[in-house]
């Protein structure tokens, strides 16, 4: 017992000089991006790097907010975002779930419609897509992004994946107990599948916190930009002020962080956890 | 009532945030943090504050609205004039504008009057789309006298038509830090350098003591900084298909570059070191760029962001032997009117405006370099806060020749292409200058030959 | 439920001579059936006739199938009339693009193969085609790998293990601008950059140390080595959410009887994480696919210009888009894009169902 003992422990040892060594890898540039905030434009890329900044430069987080309307900018962003990873969980799991469990005429043909859309890069439809949307009188508006990120075929697909990993028979059963579909999906599945609309809302989150090129093409109306359109606004012509963007980009870090964070305790509820440890 | 409040509440938030800016400390950086804050307050109210009764609203798409001073000026001194238009700046930002700008045009949905065109690639993309008017007619009806733009208006013709109009127009110049001419005891650069001459001054003035690097000179990554000396003798243009005459002029920028006489290209293309950046260190002697750096500069410096390289100086481009020197490269902000534009008669007013004397005047007021240039719009130039006070900075504001850093040709965009690569290809040693300059000739013969 | 209709005998009698026999058939059929698969599939066409009988007996409007197809659309309708408007439609109209010469203002016009031709004779197609596939094959294994160690690992109970799960999604999350930013410091071709300060110090000669992204034979090893370290933190998120799936009970089961941990990994964990890694390797393949933006922050320099050696597919893509232009053109190398994607896709999902019978 005791050599077992010994042993663990020098792998407990290992295991944690590997993982804090990750860490400081992952965070190389979160370290550098809080320094290059702290600095003039001047002096964010030179070489070598010079990691804590002379002189501090607080004004940074002062500007961005004079600068742009940031706090427009950040309200919009926060409105969009929410909207979007609301209609597409909820979307999602419904279809995913008749994709997943039940049986239905075109089946395989729907599905294959979803995962061929996947493989089209954006950047070729986006114009015809943009013509539509203007045609129907959605150019400039925030409902045009919903419509565009809130429907995508990577969440049916991912949440379709998950349900498959739970048991039919939990399905069947239910079935038996005289439950219909819909409460099947709202009683069993639902809350079986935390993990799995844990990692749908941090992706979609991210996905639509971080959007860029979405915006960049249907909004125009400053009031009613988004964030990452507004950090654009600090690279111009002639010269891009890299102390504000990066200032403005830790700041943008932060929800999303805060989303990652709070979800990611579903990420240990699960009955695995007990089993894989040492 | 509800759209009312909203824009009170973002007017308030917009004072709040340029009251902060303002009380956040007396700092260098609040001069420049300051202005650009009530600007981007009062375009809010331009914005949103509905037309009066009976105006008609244009729409103008342009890039860096809180960043570039002559916009508002202009709109105002317009709006002044015709009391019963009214123009609306629309932001396509800076970076993807053409991207923007080309996808808002498509088809026939789009409600812009007047749209600033960036570059001539951009501009030969849009003309071969067919989305702008030709400005021919507007030109010939109201006798606007062509020959103010000293030629330039003939370089943007396709098929003899115009279809843009230039309103400001920024060339090449020699910037050169006066620190480090005087502690090396050299003096200063001159109007009427060979590249010979250049190139030896730039040698003398390099230091490769480790930690304590001078650059005698310097050259940004675009490949107009090294390729474009080869053009200046007017013997030979971009467009040719043949660039066998490029060879000196890379040669002389390896070489320098070999012996630690400018950075390293490769270095500099992954870090994203900026021109300003470097030239802002004080290490650097002399930098060819264009002349929108003037005012940059001088605000940087007048704000106590640059402190290194506070003392400087212009000079016209160097210029090969035997051809007149202020032969230099040119590069044209223009403005265009769609071929859908809800209003054109009155967009062509406000064209006619913006690159007339009268948009000139107000352009060399902010420091920039308008299409139309006079010797009254140099002395405004020059007379500007912060401009170098010597008489030879003055002087380097004269040029002889113009060209532009990339002529109109419907392949002009897929010709960009094929000359960006190869310059980065010499210039990182990917491949030796033979090697480039004949896949220059190869790929560009075939975008020609189709 | 379903409202019946008067039932008119000769009618009912018609369909039930033409469906009695056909369900006596296919129950022939599936008895002597020995694929399990086959048989599965015509004992479902069985079910599908016996309802159509007991339809046609009745008299109801919808039979049983249809109204369970019914509910099963009514699940799948609100996110794919939104899916079909807006994504659909245009990719539809994308591929039918292909065959196009189109500038978005003008006319269209019909070119059969014409955009195909042209594509195989343009050198930076064949360039960009040739990296993507590079970049491919030498990011998803890697990539896949790495995800799945580090979700096992930060699965494990440890000290600070939501501090270490937070700091691995970072390089996805952060700013793409800072995270290329600090990449090609690090692979700074300078002697001086850190990487190859220490290659030089390894004794590697100073004219042979590599210029990383500025170096024609280096920039794609540089650019998988930073998406698989810019993206494996994202892949870990969903192979967490996947070992949630698993049951305890069955390394229990497999604790009695004395399993290491490397086969409880091997024959437990691995499995049952099956339909997780099948995701994973296909939404992983057709990122590479698409992938752009890194390889545009990395070696795309000031100019934001990509070369030949670095030329991706949808960077070719985005060129001939939105620079000159050539919508038909795009969508046809977009084609080409897809097609190569479908295979590998389809070549999965076989592989999938084979090993789930």
């Amino acid at each position: 017992m005791k050599i077992k003992n010994r042993k663990t422990k020098t792998l407990r040892v290992i295991l944690y000089v590997v993982l804090i060594a990750l860490a400081l890898v992952m965070l190389v540039p979160f370290a550098w991006m809080l320094s290059a905030s702290f600095k003039l434009d001047k002096d964010v890329f030179i070489f070598p790097i010079q990691w804590i900044p002379q002189n501090p430069r607080w004004q940074n987080y002062v500007d961005i907010w004079s600068r742009i309307p940031l706090m427009t900018f950040v309200l919009n962003t926060v409105k969009l975002t929410l909207i979007v990873t609301f209609l597409q969980l909820l979307t999602s799991s419904f279809a995913a779930y008749a994709f997943a469990k039940l049986d239905f005429k075109g089946k395989d043909l729907l599905f294959l419609a979803y995962i061929a859309t996947i493989a089209v890069p954006w950047q070729v439809y986006m114009v015809p897509q943009f013509m539509m949307m203007r045609s129907m009188g959605l150019a400039d508006t925030h409902l045009a992004i919903i419509f565009l990120q809130a429907f995508s075929a990577f969440g049916v697909f991912m949440m379709k994946q998950f349900y498959e990993g739970i048991p039919t028979e939990l399905c069947e059963a239910a079935r038996i107990d005289g439950m219909t579909e819909y409460q099947i999906w709202y009683r069993i599945m639902l809350p079986l599948s935390k993990p799995s609309l844990s990692t749908l809302t941090i992706f979609t989150f991210v996905n639509t916190w971080n959007d860029f090129l979405g915006p960049l093409i249907y909004l125009t109306t400053e009031s009613k930009k988004t964030l990452q359109l507004g950090l654009r606004m600090f690279i111009s012509q002639f010269g891009s002020e890299y102390g504000l963007i990066m200032a403005a980009s830790v700041l943008s870090l932060i929800p999303v962080l805060i989303v990652f964070l709070s979800l990611q305790k579903y990420f240990v509820e699960g009955v695995a956890a007990s089993g894989v440890k040492g | 009532m509800k759209k009312k409040r909203l824009v009170s509440l973002l007017t308030v938030a917009a004072m709040m945030g340029s009251l902060t800016a303002c009380g956040g400390g007396g700092d260098s950086g609040n001069t420049t943090a300051a202005p650009a804050g009530e600007e981007s307050k009062a375009a809010t109210e331009a914005e949103t504050v509905a037309a009066a009764e009976g105006q008609t609203v244009m729409k103008w798409s342009i890039w860096d609205k809180d960043l570039t001073l002559y916009y508002q000026p202009l709109i105002e001194e317009f709006e002044k004039q015709n009391p019963d238009l009214k123009i609306e700046m629309v932001d396509l930002g800076s970076s993807d504008y053409q991207t923007v700008l080309g996808t808002q045009l498509t088809g026939s949905g789009s409600d812009f009057d007047i749209v600033t065109i960036k570059d001539v690639p951009g501009y030969t993309t849009l003309v071969n789309k067919g989305v702008l008017e030709p400005l021919d007619a507007f030109i010939s009806a109201d006798g606007v006298d062509l020959s103010a733009y000293k030629g330039l208006t003939d370089q943007i013709q396709v098929d003899g038509k115009l279809y843009e109009l230039p309103f400001r127009s920024d060339f090449w110049v020699l910037y050169y830090n006066k620190d480090v001419f005087d502690a090396a005891g050299i003096s200063y650069p001159t109007n009427d350098m060979t590249f010979e001459a250049y190139d030896a001054l730039a040698r003398q003035l390099t230091v490769d003591t480790p930690g304590q690097e001078v650059y005698g000179a310097h050259y940004h990554t675009w490949r107009s900084a090294v390729q474009l000396f080869g053009i200046l003798d007017g013997k030979n243009t971009i467009l040719d298909g043949s660039y066998d005459f490029l060879k000196p002029y890379y040669e002389m920028a390896l070489a320098q570059q070999e012996d630690g006489v400018c950075q390293d290209y490769a270095t500099l293309k992954t870090s994203n070191l900026h021109y300003s950046g470097a030239f802002s260190q004080g290490n650097v002697a002399m930098m060819n760029m264009g002349t929108w750096f003037l005012s940059t500069l001088a605000e940087k410096i007048k704000s106590g962001e640059y402190t290194d390289c506070a003392n400087w100086g212009i000079v016209k481009y160097p210029h090969a032997d035997g051809v007149e020197p202020g032969s230099t490269l040119a590069t044209i902000t223009a403005l265009s009117i769609p071929a859908n534009a809800p209003h054109k008669e009155d967009a062509w007013k406000f064209v006619k405006f913006v690159c007339g004397e009268e948009g000139a005047e107000i352009l060399a007021s902010t420091g920039n370099i308008p299409a139309l240039m006079t010797d009254d719009i140099a002395g405004m130039i020059s007379a500007m806060e912060g401009f170098p006070e010597d008489e030879g900075s003055k002087e380097a504001l004269q040029t002889a020749n113009l060209y532009l850093e990339m002529p109109v040709s419907n392949k002009s965009s897929e010709i960009e292409i094929v000359l960006n690569e190869a310059h980065d290809n010499i210039m990182t040693g990917n491949s030796t200058i033979d090697e480039g300059i004949a896949d220059m000739n190869e790929k560009v013969g075939a975008v020609l030959a189709q | 439920m379903g409202k019946t209709k008067t039932i008119d005998p000769a009618v009912v009698q018609k369909k039930l001579q033409v469906l009695e026999p056909r369900l006596a058939e296919l129950l022939r059929q599936a008895e002597a059936e020995t694929d399990p698969k086959k048989k599965l599939k015509l004992g479902k066409l069985a079910d599908r006739t016996r309802d159509k009988i007991r339809q046609a007996k009745t008299g109801e409007r919808f039979s049983r199938q249809m109204k369970r197809d019914m509910v099963a659309y009514s699940f799948i309708a609100p996110n794919f009339i939104g899916f079909a408007v807006f994504t659909l439609g245009p990719v539809i109209f994308a591929f039918v693009l292909a065959f196009l010469r189109w500038d978005g203002n003008n006319a269209m016009e019909f070119t059969g193969l014409g955009n195909f031709a042209l594509m195989f004779g343009n050198k930076r197609f064949l360039a960009a085609l040739r990296n993507t596939i590079i970049y491919c094959i030498a990011t998803v294994p890697f990539t896949l790998a790495a995800a799945l160690a580090l979700a096992v690992l930060l699965n494990q109970k440890i000290k600070g293990r939501n501090f270490f799960r937070t700091v691995s999604f970072f390089p996805y999350v952060a700013s793409l601008v800072a995270v290329a930013a600090v990449w090609n410091m690090l692979f700074s071709p300078a002697k001086s950059g850190p990487i190859n300060m220490i290659l030089y110090n390894l004794g590697m000669a100073a004219k042979s140390l590599p210029k990383w992204s500025a170096d024609k034979d280096w920039v794609m090893f540089t650019v998988v080595l930073f998406s698989v370290w810019k993206n494996m933190g994202y892949y870990m998120v969903i192979y967490l959410a996947g070992l949630q799936g698993i049951n305890g009970e069955l390394y229990e089961a497999c604790g009695l009887d004395g399993a290491n941990t490397w086969q409880r990994f091997w024959y437990i964990t691995l499995p049952q994480l099956r339909p997780t890694t099948f995701f994973v390797t296909i939404i992983l393949t057709i990122n590479c696919f698409k992938v752009y933006d890194i390889v545009y922050m990395l070696a795309g320099g000031n100019t934001g210009v990509l070369n030949e050696s670095a030329i991706v597919l949808v960077y070719h893509i985005y060129e001939e888009a939105f620079r000159n232009w050539n919508l038909g053109y795009a969508s046809a190398c977009a084609m080409v894009l897809f097609l190569m994607v479908l295979a590998i896709t389809l070549v999965q999902f076989r592989g999938e169902k084979k090993y789930a019978n």
